[in-house]
């Protein structure tokens, strides 16, 4: 099963995606959970802002969107904790990201 | 610090803080004037421990503490250069050190603002934030830069753009402090990209038409196909290349970008506003940051931009602000109405 990572923002402003392939289990039972959780505690989904849980004062961070099937959170930089470096890591490492600027495709993660 | 030796402090703390329009500009030399006298009335050590209130005029001196965070996502970091100090052995140190001198002395010595609150607040910045980490930010209180990857990014201390853009957050965070969504987002991007040209164009000394109008030059590592991030005289136009795409910004209204990514296109639709700002300075000419920069100088601490400010709003607030300080019916005022017409923003 397929996670896509696209993060957007930046001193630069550009938007770049990647994605990890994992089991439907590992999915399920430990990212899908996640995902929800961060969607619920209103730290952003597809129907709100994607800066929704920026601290008020930071600027030229990232914003994160992790997309799992139809299950969507967005998260500001500063509160992409573990589990979630965790995993951006393993996306970067399993293939060259595509980078675009942000707005020129559509209006979210990329399909690569 | 010969300007003001024959005017006693007291008279101009006075004039300083005259609110007057007729006498605008008298005030305006005279906390030009102020920001220069703590070396003769109380030595620097003095200014430096204690920085001395007199009614809304703020005596300080320059103060920058650079720290170094190895490598890892953590703040401040430890301190390696500290204002006064000799160069370190570290590049972007001291790029980050001369950079915040070099916005700090716009802002005190060409519009009398006495640090980026305007209250002498020291100067903080973090180097080698991350593990080949790809951007700049400020988080409220510092500016933080990262090395870049080495594939897409170099170091970002490595354009003077980005230091004083990132310093011109930390104004804005103090002045208008515009909401960092939408249209007003923009407009907070956009005066960290004006300010951070102005910078750049001051240290080298050049007029409107003489300057690059680009942010973040030379960040890019070899073989990205662009000169820089943004462009203020032709936005859209920074870069094209096969991996990162191309320059995205538009130039005027007719291609406003709507997106909910980075937090509703704030450093897209900042084109608007930049092109608006280079028209202004390039119908002046001469040095953009004497008249245009006054200009929006005078917007951002002028307490008529709201948090939420539209593009429109603040077209109708560089309009009032140049005739406040130039005349209605001036040269300044004319360039400023014909630039927003241009980019299509009904002021």
């Amino acid at each position: 099963m397929k996670i896509e990572i696209s993060r957007s923002g930046g001193f630069a402003g550009l938007t770049r995606t990647w994605s990890v392939e994992v089991s439907s289990t590992e999915a399920e039972e430990r990212w899908v959970p996640l995902v929800e959780e961060a969607a619920h505690r209103g730290e952003g989904s597809g129907n709100q802002p994607a800066n929704a849980g920026t601290p008020d004062t930071q600027r030229d961070r990232f914003v994160y969107r992790i997309v799992i099937g139809y299950h969507e959170a967005v998260l500001p930089e500063s509160r992409l904790g573990e589990p979630w470096r965790e995993l951006l890591d393993r996306a970067k490492a399993e293939g060259a990201g595509s980078a675009a600027p942000a707005g020129t495709g559509q209006d979210g993660p990329t399909a690569p | 610090m010969h300007v003001c030796s024959i005017i006693p402090p007291h008279l101009l703390v006075t004039i300083a803080e005259s609110r007057d329009p007729r006498h605008a500009a008298a005030a305006d030399s005279a906390r030009h004037a102020l920001v220069q006298l703590p070396p003769l009335i109380a030595g620097r050590s003095l200014a430096l421990a204690a920085p001395v209130r007199q009614g809304a005029v703020v005596l300080s001196q320059l103060e920058r503490r650079v720290s170094d965070a190895g490598g890892k996502e953590e703040l401040p970091g430890a301190l390696v250069r500290g204002e006064g100090e000799p160069p370190t052995g570290d590049t972007s140190a001291n790029e980050a050190y001369d950079g915040l001198g070099a916005t700090y002395s716009l802002f005190s010595d060409v519009y009398g603002r006495s640090s980026i609150d305007g209250a002498g607040m020291p100067l903080d910045a973090t180097v080698q934030f991350g593990e080949r980490y790809d951007n700049a930010f400020w988080d409220g209180e510092r500016m933080v830069f990262g090395d870049g990857d080495g594939e897409i990014f170099g170091r970002f201390t490595a354009s003077l753009t980005v230091i004083s853009h990132e310093l011109t957050h930390g104004f804005t965070q103090y002045s208008t402090n515009l909401r960092y969504q939408g249209q007003s987002g923009a407009l907070n991007e956009s005066l960290s990209d004006v300010f951070g040209v102005l910078v750049e164009q001051r240290e080298l000394g050049q007029d409107a038409a003489e300057a690059s109008w680009l942010v973040g030059e030379g960040i890019f590592a070899a073989g990205v196909q662009g000169s820089a991030l943004r462009s203020l005289r032709a936005p859209g136009t920074a870069y094209d290349d096969d991996v990162l795409g191309k320059d995205p910004q538009p130039a005027s209204m007719a291609d406003y970008v709507e997106t909910s990514s980075d937090n509703g296109g704030v450093h897209i639709n900042s084109g608007i506003p930049n092109h608006a700002f280079y028209l202004v300075a390039a119908e002046l000419g001469g040095p953009a940051w004497e008249r245009a920069g006054r200009i929006w100088f005078d917007t951002a601490t002028g307490g008529a931009v709201p948090a939420d400010c539209t593009f429109a709003q603040f077209a109708q607030a560089t309009r009032a602000a140049a005739g406040t300080r130039f005349g209605e019916d001036s040269e300044e005022a004319g360039a400023v109405d014909a630039a927003w017409r241009t980019v299509g923003v009904e002021g």
